[in-house]
């Protein structure tokens, strides 16, 4: 039972950016001891609302209470500094030092430190919440489930009280969402308040205690998880109509070879075959750092092949790139959103017109008032919001930001097409309609998508493949049961003996 | 006892014109206020020093006259760094291309004096804009091919252009007087007067390369991806931008507007080459591109603006004894106002009484 003050409270808080309303009289209590689950579409204030708690932003207007005290949260040291921790989406860590450094970063007010007892304070703490970590070992070499532990120690080090997760299980594989669920509930019964953040309706059900529906801007359900709601009752409170949780996929006839990769390696790629048809679906599973990025860009041509061939189009890797009206057959649609994708000072109309350019152009000139009409319309069509090309890109949030990449894609209709976790951040109802989307360019196009979500794969998939260490390490079409089953532990680098020997059988049969 | 606290917000939309307008008066003013306080040191009442400094710009037509003259060459040179600036390529070597563009101009006009002048003068212009672009493009390479800094490489190539002036003009192209000095020019290779006044027909010449320069930005696919490039680099590498040959396209437009102001210079201001025509609009021109925030109206008043400073320094000089560098001093101040002014423009203060 919650206890009468709640740890924090936040009452009519209301925070708004210009004309647009993140926020709007939010009134929230946190309790110690229980996991708070906030749910909401791109752009329903989920993140607006976890910056002000950070001490990253300031309401407008409202106040927060933290055991019933006014506080103003007006810098990240002050909210650090009243137990409040955060778990970013992308990690903030320094790469080139160990765990133990990490963690104490900033933490001795002594000219010296005393390391000794500051590690064996820290093992005491891993110990205690059941987190299996070498101190020694350097951030660099850790995977993403890993890192995400030295967060959690860094902020229970810093005796954080409060600690709130964005996304978590974004980047984790499913045994390491599983870790991450059983230290959650450890510190939960460690009189720690969490919350977080997820799009993952599963999840959400199975682990939270109060689940709370974000929408436009204001708290519009408020659900206990043990009522025995279903995921698709959940998805329905939180978008406001029936939601899917899978997408009608039709069988295309595969066509023309659209990519052959032979014996490409380097650049950490180890011996990578592949082919993709136009029609199919190709995913790439697999923890992210296991090669996929490298293989992506070698593909979309921002690194050339070290060794081995890479066709595409039937052309010669250093051709295809050479020809720049080859070049917009193609569409890569990176993970890296506000660093890749998009350029974060420019309007959306100079975003759009990023790789569709060489369609507006007649001579020297650039027809901006002809590509300014049809981003209007797929503003419109997309749903992207505010539909206002005059918008900087930095104004938009990351599921409107995605859907402008992927409209500004789509339109040049490609005939390959590499995809970069393209739902990640994205609310179902955005998910749902990027699947669509991704389904219906699959009938001109090949498509390769790149993903750490398995159930996305399934849903979506002709075939499979799994990356590990730089090695394709098999791939199997949706038919083939026995070997999508085995996937989890492929990951996880347990299938790579074999593969060695199948792989060395068909060399020398 | 009521408590009030200062704090700083971060705007969440661009600011709007009327704001940039009023912080950059607010800048300015600042900035002469400051000066002018300086003038006290000698003794001089502020408010008289400010009243001799505005005659001296902007008093008389003659003065005024005086400051279109000054701000032709500022206009241009600006407009010019102002290309690369947009790129993220800090070309400081305005000076030098300005010196290269009047060698050539004055190579053209010695060689060909008899020509007539519909020939000659392009003649003069095209060689001024492809010793200035060329002068330019050889950090541009240095840049993509070894790497080299393009700000060390710009600054550098200035004095070695302006001592090259100065080794034609005290050698072969010495005139017979004896000065180091050309001939003067032929009325063939000179850009005459408007009607009576003293401002010549180059000004012409700056509003078509201004407007150029706007459309340029506005309505190609070169100047489009110019900017997505000098927004972020690693865009526009993804969306296949040739970012190698934009920084030395950026450069040799650069290089190529700064020495059509050096053509300007020695056909219609001084007829004739000599050292005297370096008296640094190159470097001004960089305060000006960024007080004008790149935007070409914005540098066609600014080089106004400034050109005034000049002519009015020169006004001081005279009444008030004040020593020449008093104009560099003013300058940097206008500068650093105007820049710490920008803060306004991305952050506000909001005042809140204390809980």
């Amino acid at each position: 039972m919650p206890s009468t003050t709640p740890f924090i409270r936040l009452e009519n808080l209301s925070k708004s950016f210009g004309k647009v309303r993140a926020i709007h009289h939010i009134s929230l209590d946190i309790h110690r001891g229980q996991i708070l689950a906030l749910l909401g579409e791109n752009g329903a204030g989920k993140s607006t609302l976890m910056s002000l708690l950070a001490g990253q932003l300031q309401p407008d207007s409202g106040s927060i209470f933290l055991n019933g005290e006014k506080v103003v949260l007006n810098s990240t040291e002050k909210a650090i500094h009243y137990g409040i921790g955060m778990v970013y989406q992308h990690f903030k860590l320094v790469e080139n030092m160990n765990v133990l450094e990490n963690i104490i970063l900033g933490q001795s007010k002594n000219f010296w430190l005393r390391r000794s007892s500051l590690e064996a304070q820290v093992k005491e703490l891993a110990r205690n919440y059941g987190i299996n970590l070498d101190l020694n070992a350097p951030i660099r070499g850790l995977s993403m489930g890993e890192k995400q532990q030295v967060e959690i120690l860094k902020l229970l080090f810093r005796k954080s009280d409060l600690l709130i997760f964005d996304e978590p299980t974004a980047v984790l594989t499913p045994k390491e969402a599983d870790n991450l669920f059983a230290t959650m509930r450890e510190m939960a019964a460690k009189d720690k308040a969490i919350v977080f953040i997820s799009h993952k309706l599963e999840e959400v059900l199975s682990i939270a205690d109060h689940i709370a529906i974000l929408k436009q801007g204001e708290i519009i359900d408020r659900i206990n998880p043990d009522a025995g709601l279903s995921p698709a009752e959940l998805a329905r409170r939180m978008v406001g109509r029936p939601v899917l949780l899978q997408v009608q996929r039709q069988e295309v006839e595969p066509r023309q070879t659209v990519l052959k990769v032979q014996n490409l390696s380097g650049n950490g790629l180890e011996h990578i075959e592949l082919e993709l048809r136009q029609g199919e679906l190709l995913s790439l599973v697999g923890v992210a750092g296991n090669g996929q990025k490298a293989l992506v860009e070698t593909i979309c041509g921002l690194q050339p092949p070290k060794e081995g061939s890479v066709r595409i189009l039937g052309q010669d890797w250093h051709d295809f790139f050479a020809d720049k009206q080859s070049e917009s057959s193609l569409s890569y649609i990176p993970e890296d959103r506000q660093g890749l994708a998009t350029c974060s000072g420019l309007d959306l109309l100079d975003n759009f017109l990023l790789t569709t350019r060489h369609g507006f152009t007649q001579g020297p000139w650039l027809h901006k008032q002809v590509a300014g009409e049809k981003l209007e319309k797929l503003l419109h069509d997309f749903d992207i919001r505010p539909p206002d090309a005059a918008l900087r890109a930095w104004q938009l949030s990351g599921g409107n930001l995605q859907k402008l990449v992927l409209a500004r894609e789509f339109y040049r209709k490609p005939r390959l097409i590499v995809a970069e976790q393209p739902t990640q951040g994205l609310d179902i109802a955005a998910a749902e309609e990027v699947w669509r989307l991704l389904l219906k360019a699959r009938e001109q196009a090949g498509i390769i998508l790149v993903t750490g979500d398995l159930a996305e794969a399934l849903a979506l998939s002709d075939r499979i493949g799994v990356m590990f260490r730089g090695h394709l390490v098999a791939t199997m079409s949706r038919h083939d049961q026995a070997s999508i089953d085995r996937i989890p532990q492929m990951m996880a680098g347990l299938n790579e003996e074999e593969h060695k020997q199948t792989q060395y059988e068909e060399v020398n049969p | 006892m009521a408590f009030f606290e200062l704090r700083l917000a971060k705007r969440q939309e661009p600011s709007p014109l009327w704001r940039s307008a009023l912080v950059f008066t607010g800048a300015v003013i600042v900035a002469l206020g400051l000066s002018m306080l300086l003038l006290t040191v000698r003794d001089i009442a502020p408010l008289h020093g400010l009243q001799v400094l505005i005659m001296g710009a902007f008093g008389s037509g003659w003065a005024l006259q005086d400051c279109l003259l000054k701000a032709i060459p500022l206009f241009l040179c600006s407009l010019g760094v102002a290309i690369a600036f947009r790129l993220r390529i800090w070309n400081i070597g305005a000076e030098g291309q300005f010196s290269l563009g009047a060698i050539g101009a004055t190579w053209m006009a010695l060689s060909f004096g008899g020509a007539p002048k519909l020939l000659l003068l392009p003649l003069m212009i095209v060689a001024a804009c492809v010793s200035g672009g060329l002068w330019a493009m050889i950090p541009a390479l240095f840049r993509q091919w070894l790497g080299a800094n393009e700000i060390i490489v710009t600054l550098m190539l200035n004095y070695i252009g302006i001592l090259l002036l100065d080794f034609l003009v005290y050698g072969v192209w010495r005139d017979s007087s004896g000065f180091p000095m050309t001939a003067a020019f032929s009325d063939n290779a000179i850009i005459g007067p408007i009607g009576t006044s003293s401002v010549h027909w180059g000004i012409t010449h700056c509003l078509v390369l201004g407007l150029a320069c706007w459309i340029f930005f506005r309505s190609t696919r070169l100047g489009y991806e110019i900017k997505a490039c000098g927004d972020n680099v690693q865009t526009a590498r993804y969306a296949g931008m040739p970012y190698s040959f934009l920084v030395v396209l950026v450069m040799v437009l650069s290089g190529t507007l700064a020495g059509w102001a050096g053509f300007l210079e020695v056909s219609a201001t001084v007829h004739r080459l000599q050292p005297s025509i370096m008296v640094g609009y190159g470097f001004t021109a960089i305060v000006v591109a960024w007080l004008a925030r790149l935007n070409p109206a914005g540098i066609a008043l600014t080089s106004f603006l400034l050109a005034g400073l000049r002519a009015g320094v020169e006004n001081l000089q005279l009444d008030l004894q004040i020593p020449a560098a008093f104009g560099s001093i003013m300058e940097g101040l206008i500068l650093m106002t105007v820049l710490a002014g920008g803060f306004f423009l991305s952050y506000r203060i909001v005042l809140k009484r204390r809980a």
